[in-house]
C-alpha cells in the first residue's frame, strides 16, 4: 500500500487524523486526505469547522492525537524551509519595515544581504507593493499588510504553501488581482498549495480540487475535482458554464453541511448564500 | 541592533518649528520663582535664596569637595542598578518562558515588593558595616524586584502570533530569541530600566542618609544635622539633576528607537 501511494506521486498524506482541543469536543476523528505534489487544493467549510486547525496540524504547530501527517514520508515541522504559511491575520513584525518583513525568512536561512534584498524586492513588487518598502507595517492598510505577509511566505519559495483565508481582508478588486498573481506564481514555481477560503467562487477559480469540510467531528463532506482548463482568467473562467455548474454543486454541498446542525442566518450570508436557502 | 531603518525614523520626526508649544517649559521656572518668593519671607539660614544655593554649589565645585560625593553615589548606583539589570533580565525572561520558575518566583517577588527596601538597611549595616557594600545591596533589592516583574509580564505579553510567524519562516530557537523576543521586548525592558533606576536612586539616597560616610544622601543628612540648609538644598538639587539627566540622556534615547513602531 505504501509503495502504491508513492508511485502515485502522492506528496502530502493525512491518515486517520484524530484531534481535539484539550480533550474537549473532538475536531477530527479519522480524517483522510492526500494531496499530490504541485496540486492546488482548496478547502471550504463553515466557520469553526476546523480549517485553521487542519493547517496547524499540517504545519506541525499542533500534533495529532492519533494518525499521521506526512510530507514525503516525513513529519512536518513549522521550521522546515520547504513550508510556507500565510496566516488568517498578517502577523507581521512591527519593529521591521515592510521589506525587512519579507526578508525575514531569507535572513533566518542565512542568505547574504544583497541577494536576499533582491529576492524580497521581487516578491514585494509581485504583490503590488512597490514604493512601500521602507514603511513600518503599522502604517500600512490591512490589505497591504496581508500582501506583505503573502510576499513574506512566497520569498522562501516553499514547496508546500499553506494559506488560511489569505485574501478575506481584501476588497473584491484587490482580491481578484491577488488571485491572478497567485495563479501566475503557482504556474512558475509549481508549489503544492493548500488554500482555505470562505468564498466558493475563489475556490473554484483557483483550485484543482475543492474539499468541503463539514462541522466537527464529521470531517470531509465531499471532494470535487475541478476540470476547468488552465490558464484561467476571470473573464473566460468565471463565465464558463462549467464554473456555474461547480458553483451550484458547492452551494448545494455547503447548504447541506450547514443543515447538519442548526445555524443562524448570519452565518449563511457570510458563506455567500442567500437566507432563502431552505432550512428544513 | 534595533532594525528600524533611518528613513522610517526620520519620517516620524517633526521639524522644530512645527512642534506644538509645550507648557512643560514653564514648570521648572515657575517652581524656581516660587522658591525665590518664599525665600524672601525667611532668614537665609532657614531658607536660602536660589543664588545662595548656586553659590554654595560653586564653592563645593571650586574646592573639589563635591566630586567624592557625586562619584560615590554614582558608583553605588552603577553597582546596585547594574547588578539588578543583569539579574532581572535573566530572571524575568526565565520566569516569562518557564511556568514552574514563574510560579516559584512570583511569591518571593511579592514579598520583597511588600517591604520598603530601606527597611533592609539596618540589617545590612550590621552585617557589612558602613560603606559601599551595604548601600549597593539595598539598591539592588529595591530595583531588582519591580524590574523582574515588569520584564516577566512583558515576555508573557509577546504575541504568540509573531512567534508562530517567525517559526513558520524558519527561525530556530536562538534566532527566535534574537530576532523576535529581543526586539519585541525592547519596550518593556526600557520600562523596567526606568522603574529600576528610579527605585534604585531613591533607595540610594535613603540608604546614604542612614549608613554612609559620603554621597549625595549623606550631604543632605549631615547638612540637616549641622543646620546648613544650603548644603541640604544643594544635595536635593543634585539628586534631582542626576535623575533627570539619566532619564533624558539614556532612557529617552532608547525609547525613541522603538516608539515609531509601538502599537498605537
Ligand atoms: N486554541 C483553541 N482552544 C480550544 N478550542 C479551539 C481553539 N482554536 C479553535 N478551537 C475550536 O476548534 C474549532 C475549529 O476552529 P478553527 O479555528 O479551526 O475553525 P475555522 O474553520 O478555521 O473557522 P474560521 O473560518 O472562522 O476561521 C472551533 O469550534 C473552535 O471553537
Ligand atoms: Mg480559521
Amino acid at each position: 500500500m505504501q509503495t502504491a501511494e508513492s508511485s502515485g506521486g502522492s506528496d502530502l498524506v493525512i491518515r486517520d487524523l484524530h484531534y481535539s482541543y484539550d480533550g474537549n469536543l473532538p475536531i477530527f476523528t479519522g480524517l483522510d486526505l492526500q494531496v499530490q505534489a504541485g496540486e492546488f487544493l482548496a478547502i471550504i467549510g463553515p466557520s469553526g469547522c476546523g480549517k485553521s486547525t487542519l493547517l496547524n496540524l499540517l504545519s506541525g504547530f499542533a500534533s495529532p492525537e492519533r494518525g499521521r501527517v506526512q510530507l514525503r514520508d516525513r513529519v512536518i515541522r513549522p521550521e522546515d524551509p520547504g513550508l510556507g504559511y500565510v496566516f488568517q491575520r498578517p502577523n507581521l513584525f512591527p519593529w521591521l519595515t515592510a521589506i525587512e518583513n519579507v526578508e525575514f525568512g531569507l535572513r533566518m536561512s542565512g542568505m547574504p544581504a544583497a541577494q536576499r534584498r533582491q529576492r524580497a524586492l521581487h516578491y514585494f513588487q509581485l504583490v503590488g507593493l512597490a514604493g512601500f518598502e521602507n514603511y513600518l507595517t503599522t502604517r500600512l492598510s490591512g490589505g497591504m499588510q496581508q500582501r506583505v505577509s503573502l510576499a513574506r511566505a512566497l520569498a522562501l519559495e516553499p514547496a508546500l504553501l499553506l494559506m488560511d483565508e489569505p485574501f478575506s481582508a481584501l476588497d473584491a478588486i484587490t482580491r481578484e488581482t491577488m488571485n491572478d498573481e497567485l495563479l501566475r506564481i503557482w504556474d512558475t514555481l509549481g508549489q503544492t498549495v493548500i488554500f482555505i477560503t470562505h468564498e466558493i467562487e475563489e475556490a473554484i477559480y483557483l483550485a484543482d480540487r475543492i474539499v468541503v469540510l463539514a462541522r466537527p467531528p464529521a470531517g470531509i463532506y465531499r471532494s470535487h475535482g475541478n476540470e476547468l482548463p488552465r490558464p484561467r482568467s476571470s473573464q473566460t473562467t468565471k463565465t464558463s458554464p462549467l464554473f456555474w455548474e461547480y458553483k451550484k454543486r458547492l452551494i448545494g454541498d455547503i447548504a447541506a453541511v450547514m443543515r447538519q446542525q442548526p445555524v443562524d442566518d448570519a452565518e449563511l450570508v457570510e458563506m455567500g448564500l442567500s437566507v432563502a436557502t431552505d432550512h428544513a | 541592533m534595533i532594525p528600524v531603518s533611518g528613513q522610517a525614523l526620520a519620517a516620524a520626526r517633526k521639524p522644530l518649528w512645527k512642534m506644538r508649544h509645550s507648557w512643560s517649559w514653564w514648570s521648572i521656572p515657575s517652581l524656581l520663582l516660587l522658591w525665590m518668593l518664599l525665600a524672601t519671607q525667611f532668614p537665609s539660614y532657614i531658607l536660602p535664596q536660589v543664588w545662595d544655593v548656586a553659590g554654595e554649589g560653586l564653592d563645593w565645585l571650586r574646592s573639589g569637595e563635591i566630586w567624592p560625593h557625586a562619584i560615590a553615589s554614582l558608583l553605588e548606583e552603577v553597582g546596585g542598578f547594574g547588578a539588578a539589570i543583569i539579574v532581572s533580565v535573566i530572571c524575568g525572561f526565565l520566569a516569562g518562558f518557564y511556568r514552574p520558575f514563574r510560579e516559584y518566583l512570583v511569591p518571593i517577588n511579592g514579598l520583597f515588593m511588600a517591604i520598603p527596601p530601606i527597611a533592609w538597611a539596618p540589617l545590612m549595616l550590621i552585617i557589612f558595616g558602613i560603606g559601599y557594600t551595604t548601600i549597593v545591596i539595598v539598591i539592588f533589592i529595591s530595583a531588582v524586584n519591580p524590574m523582574i516583574l515588569t520584564i516577566m509580564e512583558g515576555v508573557l505579553q509577546i504575541q504568540g502570533q509573531e512567534v508562530r510567524a517567525a517559526r513558520a519562516l524558519g527561525a530556530r530557537r536562538w534566532q527566535l530569541f534574537v530576532y523576535v523576543y529581543l526586539p519585541a521586548s525592547l519596550p518593556f525592558i526600557t520600562a523596567a530600566l526606568r522603574i529600576g533606576f528610579s527605585q534604585a536612586w531613591r533607595a540610594l539616597v535613603a540608604a546614604e542618609m542612614i549608613g554612609a560616610s559620603q554621597g549625595l544622601g549623606w550631604m543632605v543628612s549631615t547638612g540637616g544635622e549641622i543646620g546648613n540648609s544650603r548644603q541640604v538644598l544643594l544635595g536635593i538639587v543634585l539628586i534631582g539633576t542626576f535623575s533627570y539627566l539619566f532619564e533624558r540622556l539614556l532612557f529617552r534615547q532608547i525609547e525613541k528607537r522603538y516608539e515609531v513602531w509601538r502599537l498605537t
